[in-house]
């Protein structure tokens, strides 16, 4: 009696974390980023991690981040080993004939993409492994080389069928992820396939293929084309035909994106516990739509510091109202190394910025819609799970970072 | 004082509501955790493994050094909170010594990197000097015709150098030939310079790797006097005696490394890998160029011609305007202003003995690139 009842409960999963509580932690990081030349983003990653894995509250427990700031550190002076032969293959290809460096920037590009398939599943490895929940540490086991070439030999396929591989290359990659995570002493299972993938795949692919071979068979049959500077541009109409291609993209991948995790993810399994998730296109998109007046009016935001700041150059140039000249203009400009200031510091606020707003829009609104969206049937058979022996490989976490592959 | 917490043993995945009781007669003191309900005892913490983990805003987590990893007591609510801290004084002195020990990680990581950006920024340049010594000079010809054919396909639009005297054995090609034995004559060097002069818009003059140099014929146009053009010629010779090209391969090569590691994009595909690298290697540059301004100072002392030529020349057709000076760190040559300044510190300007070449090979060399014709007048046709 009491088995079924406990069977049948359902567990539900919560996302308490607020957006000015990342805020700060990212605008801290920022500040700490440049008097530690860079290195603080290893701190900063460290602490944005904990946000959100405490803040996600599973049938009443939050998760725990347990990975430290120096781990990543570490793990990024050994991923250095695997780029000193690259940059090494780098240096003697710059000294041959240019038939030859040609072929060789294309093996290169290949290797680089085919670590970084090893640097994902290692770097989700770090992740999963330094992560606690009710006090078991999940993990991930299989083989990070064998997962690699399995990415790079399906890419391959998708590149051949210009794309039309990608539900068989999704499942795969899905599956065996999944199938080699573990909870403790206890194997997660996954039984969703390509089906789950192919339907919104291919109804997003045609209809995008549709509107933008539609939009530039439009433009190129009426010329709607004005010419700009001497350079061909569409004209107002098309401009507006292109805007709604970008628009229907966005709505078809978040379309396809919500649809494919939810059923995906609702395949999920450990021992007797499934997962379930539902999440709506319609939350994902308004995310998009957020983000985009975010980027527009950062972009306005960073036009208007400009005039202000031409209009007070040409100000303080301008003396008892003459128009100054390119010299005096470029006056309080002399210095190299105030320029190289001036642009560094620029740099950083617009890219600062930039990733702020994805951070603060798009990545805690995907984890949080996530996290709301899922829940856990027979969340009481998880009580037995017991734990496994410690892991602690450090480079995995490294080589993603180095590449850029590393997400949270 | 107790107080109510969630207890974990890191190797059950269960939860247990407990209460825990300090108890400070015990020998080390001890947290007691009893189970809420029949308060029998599950386990006992003895405060001095007692640590704080970090976690979200109103829950306390406290883990156990000789406990399993994941063994916690969590701790919720203001209440709660604050009698544990009450009871285990020792978390929060813990939580302080830990924040100190992550900022004296950072520190000593960031004063350990800014010491290796330091040593590559000036410890390269003397490195690549003394690797250059190990490049077969085999090697280095051979790199220098690839750079040659690719650079002959960029200049020209892929239709080829047009010579401006193919002969070899022209009185101005023999000016040339004779200038440059007399510049290398006893500076042993792997090298025998072979300057070429082309056909080209662009008053400019390189050298390559393998001592291929190039001089274009609109800087002859520019040029004025016989030691100006000795002046150029002296100071891409330079580059040819130290190697420059094969340095500067040398260098660059492990610019991107630098630059990866600081900013942790090891592709080195984004903007600010691709700013951060060509600053330093610009930099490198212009230690190049100041060295090879030495040579050509250098050189003029001891054939006797003036070295003022050079700077002379450089005034015709690269004068400073104020965009270079506000880009000049991104620049791979130095200001003129700071060249002529450097070559007067030299103080080599004595009085110039003789000229670098007599008025008939200047005259030879002048007349090696004529400017094109103007274009034929049109032809008239009947009006009437």
């Amino acid at each position: 009696m009491a088995e079924t009842a406990s069977a049948a409960r359902v567990g539900r999963v919560e996302f308490t974390g607020s957006r000015h509580e990342l805020l700060a932690i990212i605008v801290r990081g920022y500040a700490l980023m440049l008097p530690t030349i860079g290195l603080y983003r290893f701190w900063q990653a460290t602490w944005k991690r904990r946000f959100y894995w405490q803040n996600t509250v599973i049938d009443g427990e939050p998760l725990e981040y347990t990975g430290t700031a120096s781990q990543l550190l570490a793990g990024f002076f050994f991923a250095l080993a695997f780029f000193l032969p690259i940059y090494v293959a780098l240096f003697a290809l710059s000294m041959q004939q240019s038939g030859l460096v040609a072929a060789g920037y294309l093996g290169i590009a290949a290797v680089i993409w085919f670590l970084m398939g090893y640097a994902i599943y290692r770097a989700r490895d770090f992740r999963l492994s330094r992560t606690l929940w009710r006090g078991i540490r999940f993990d991930m086991r299989g083989n990070a080389w064998a997962y690699a070439l399995r990415r790079f030999l399906w890419s391959i396929a998708m590149v051949a069928t210009a794309g039309l591989a990608y539900p068989w290359m999704a499942s795969s990659l899905w599956r065996y992820r999944w199938r080699n995570t573990w909870y403790g002493d206890r194997q997660f299972a996954i039984s969703g396939n390509w089906r789950a993938f192919a339907g919104s795949y291919y109804a997003a692919y045609l209809v995008n293929l549709a509107a933008i071979g539609g939009t530039a068979a439009w433009i190129a049959s009426t010329r709607d084309i004005v010419t700009v500077d001497g350079l061909p541009a569409p004209g107002p109409l098309s401009l507006l035909a292109c805007l709604g291609c970008v628009a229907l993209l966005a709505l078809s991948l978040a379309w396809y994106r919500s649809r494919t995790a939810s059923r995906m993810l609702s395949t999920v399994s450990l021992g007797e516990a499934r997962l379930a998730v539902k999440i709506g296109a319609g939350a994902l998109f308004g995310q998009f739509v957020v983000y985009a007046l975010g980027v527009a009016a950062l972009l306005m935001l960073l036009a208007l510091a400009v005039i202000v700041v031409a209009a007070a150059v040409y100000a303080a140039a301008t003396q008892a109202g003459r128009p100054p000249d390119a010299d005096t203009l470029m006056s309080p400009f002399q210095s190299g190394a105030v320029n190289l200031a001036l642009l560094i510091l620029g740099y950083l606020v617009v890219l600062g910025a930039l990733g702020l707003l994805a951070e603060i829009v798009l990545r805690l609104g995907w984890w949080r819609l996530l996290a709301r969206g899922s829940t856990i049937e027979g969340v009481d058979s998880l009580r037995t799970v017991r734990a496994a022996p410690e892991d602690r490989a450090l480079i995995g976490q490294g080589l993603a970072d180095a590449l850029n592959v590393g997400a949270y | 004082m107790q107080f109510a917490a969630r207890y974990q043993d890191g190797l059950v995945a269960d939860v247990r509501d407990a209460q825990c009781v300090i108890d400070l007669a015990a020998d080390p003191v001890a947290l007691v955790i009893l189970d809420a309900g029949t308060r029998e005892v599950i386990d006992r913490w003895p405060e001095a493994d007692c640590y704080l983990l970090h976690s979200r805003m109103m829950e306390l987590r406290i883990g156990n050094r000789r406990k399993p990893a994941g063994a916690r007591l969590g701790v919720s609510g203001i209440a709660d909170m604050r009698s544990a801290l009450g009871v285990l004084p020792a978390l929060a002195k813990a939580q302080r010594r830990e924040r100190w020990t992550q900022a004296r990680i950072l520190v000593l990581a960031t004063a350990a990197l800014a010491s290796v950006v330091v040593a590559y920024l000036f410890g390269i340049p003397l490195l690549a000097d003394r690797l250059v010594a190990y490049v077969p000079p085999g090697w280095e010809t051979k790199i220098g015709d690839t750079a040659a054919v690719q650079i002959e396909r960029q200049l020209t639009g892929g239709k080829g150098y047009v010579l401006c005297d193919p002969d070899p054995q022209s009185p101005a090609n023999r000016a040339i030939a004779g200038f440059v034995a007399r510049v290398f004559d006893g500076l042993d060097s792997p090298f025998v310079p072979n300057v070429t002069v082309v056909r080209s818009d662009v008053p400019n003059a390189f050298a390559l790797p393998g001592g291929r140099a190039f001089y274009l014929s609109a800087l002859i146009q520019a040029t004025r006097t016989p030691d100006e053009f000795a002046g150029v010629l002296a100071h891409e010779l330079g580059h040819v005696y130290y190697r420059h090209g094969m340095q500067t391969l040398i260098a660059s090569s492990t610019t991107g490394l630098l630059v990866g590691f600081v900013l942790g994009d090891m592709t080195g595909l984004s903007v600010a890998g691709a700013v951060g690298s060509s600053l330093i290697d610009n930099r490198f540059s212009r230690q190049d160029e100041a060295q090879a301004d030495r040579f050509a100072a250098e050189t003029a002392a001891r054939l006797g011609f003036s070295p003022q030529g050079l700077v002379d020349l450089l005034e015709r057709v690269a004068r400073d305007d104020s965009f270079s000076r506000a880009l000049a760190l991104f620049s791979n040559h130095p200001l003129t202003d700071q060249r002529r300044a450097a070559l007067e510190a030299l103080g080599l300007s004595s009085a110039p003995t003789a000229p670098a070449f007599t008025d008939a090979q200047w005259q030879a060399i002048r007349d090696m690139c004529p400017p094109p014709p103007p274009p034929p007048l049109p032809k008239l046709s009947s009006a009437l």
